[in-house]
């Protein structure tokens, strides 16, 4: 079997090149170039974008730039959502690098949470970790850890520091080896096209009779119409981190290898499109996972 | 500590109970049985309060209406369930005249009793969220400490033998924090 830290690692360093162009209706004293950035994939918008935001301010007026905000194809994107996820579930049939407009005015705040601080985005991260971890393991292991703990975390994701965030996040992957699994799995599934936000709710690892759930038995339950019956056609994609994996794949081995530093499965999903591929997954990602599986055939 | 535990049947046959009531009251709340949720939406004839701005860092977008005018104020409150935390969560979100406020003018338009004591309280924290059915800016009542404060209750009750609705009792201890007063005649005789 290869190494599960590979995936770790390649789950963590992902990345999306991307273009950030000035919205035309800003006021600028001078024509606006556009912003190449690689962006993470498990990171947030609000927290990796301070140098977009500089690049633009050198063409504006103080009193022109309100609250910065982004927008795909007249989509305002919520930044609370890790990247990652926004590509897969926006733009993952398009061509490299990803489009986004900048926005400095008109703040649409009936779709975007405001992000006035890095205090907001920690917030809202430890927001997440603490619910994971309710879900995993009645809270016991978030609420054993120290503040600094806490924080090394929120540092580690920050920082881009793999090794600082996994010396902690450790903690929270471990389970009683006699219970098989966490006691709940956190996901959310992201539908394109659906009037609600996400599917999230409570669902077991390990069946009553000691069976590992997958992740197609996760959607069987969760969006059924998202499997296809026996000899029909797929019609929908299942993606996390930008690729799909087999729906035989442990869900428990998803939630340890596939999480987010949130410590939840995002899980994206729409209706196949027939042209084109994905594109912007994570390659290094495939090969792992594609390594992985050839290892461990007899 | 089960006791402490509600079971989203239960959060349901709560809900149930409170519409009985609300229905006699004529204080607004319906049921939107497609989302499970709870929700009260207080008319904007209703309520009036004032925004005071007494921030001295006053920031880009907070409020800046002068002291002491009076504007009409429209909330909206859901109670959802939440299965992470097996509790019921408060999401809320505030009007005036066609503009949502932001969280600083809903802590200066909560009556000033609670308001210095919900801002340096260690039980609730109130920040922005997402609706989880909706999709769209909420403030929410975090749910991550409501078993410190439902515990006592619950056990009191429990030792009298008296029944509770554990929705009921949760919406009288955080609804006033946030405007939203729920009336004595909710609790008669039964539960």
């Amino acid at each position: 079997m290869a190494d599960d830290k590979d995936v770790l690692r390649d789950v963590w360093f992902g990345r999306i090149p991307t273009c950030f162009t000035l919205n035309q209706d800003e006021v600028t004293e001078r024509e606006a170039e556009p912003y190449y950035l690689l962006l993470p994939r498990v990171s947030y918008l609000t927290l990796v974008t301070d140098k977009v935001k500089k690049h633009f301010l050198k063409v504006m007026k103080a009193e022109d730039v309100e609250e910065m905000w982004f927008e795909y194809e007249g989509t305002p994107l919520k930044w609370h959502y890790p990247i990652g996820v926004l590509f897969d579930l926006h733009a993952s049939n398009t061509v490299l690098p990803w489009s986004i407009t900048v926005h400095f005015k008109n703040f649409p705040d009936r779709d975007l949470l405001h992000c006035p601080s890095n205090s907001v985005i920690e917030a809202h991260f430890m927001s997440s970790i603490k619910e994971a971890d309710a879900l995993k393991h009645k809270s016991q292991v978030v609420n054993d850890m120290q503040k600094k703990d806490h924080k090394q975390l929120w540092m580690g994701l920050q920082n881009d520091k793999f090794d600082q965030f996994w010396a902690m996040n450790r903690k929270l992957m471990e389970y009683p080896t006699e219970e098989g699994g966490f006691r709940y799995i956190p996901f959310r599934i992201y539908q394109a096209m659906s009037d609600r936000p996400f599917i999230q709710k409570l669902f077991r690892p390990i069946s009553p009779e000691g069976n590992a759930h997958t992740l197609g038995n996760l959607l069987k339950e969760m969006y059924p119409t998202a499997i296809p019956n026996d000899g029909e056609p797929k019609r929908y994609q299942v993606v996390i981190h930008g690729i799909e994996p087999l729906l035989e794949t442990p869900l428990q081995w998803l939630s340890e290898h596939l999480s987010h530093p949130d410590n939840f499965l995002h899980i994206s999903s729409w209706i196949t499109q027939e042209t084109v591929g994905l594109n912007g997954g994570n390659s290094e990602l495939t090969d792992s996972l594609m390594r992985g599986r050839s290892e461990s055939c007899p | 500590m089960s006791l402490c535990v509600l079971e989203e049947e239960t959060f349901r046959h709560c809900c149930r109970l409170i519409l009985q009531q609300s229905e006699q009251l004529r204080d607004g709340w319906s049921w939107e049985s497609v989302q499970s949720v709870l929700v009260a939406s207080a008319g904007a004839d209703s309520i009036q309060g004032d925004i005071d701005d007494e921030d001295d860092d006053a920031d880009e977008g907070v409020c800046t209406v002068s002291e002491g005018s009076s504007q009409v104020l429209q909330y909206e409150y859901h109670i959802l369930y939440s299965c992470s935390y097996s509790t019921p969560v408060l999401y809320f979100r505030a009007f005036t005249l066609g503009r949502s406020l932001s969280l600083q003018e809903v802590w200066s338009s909560v009556h000033s009793n609670f308001s210095f004591r919900l801002q340096n309280s260690p039980l609730n924290t109130i920040t922005q969220q997402e609706h989880p059915l909706l999709g769209q800016p909420f403030f929410m009542l975090h749910p991550c400490r409501t078993e410190e404060f439902m515990r006592p209750v619950l056990q009191v009750a429990q030792d009298h033998n008296r029944p509770v609705n554990y929705v009921l009792t949760w919406l009288s201890v955080v609804g006033p924090m946030v405007g939203l007063d729920v009336p004595l005649k909710y609790t008669t005789s039964h539960y």
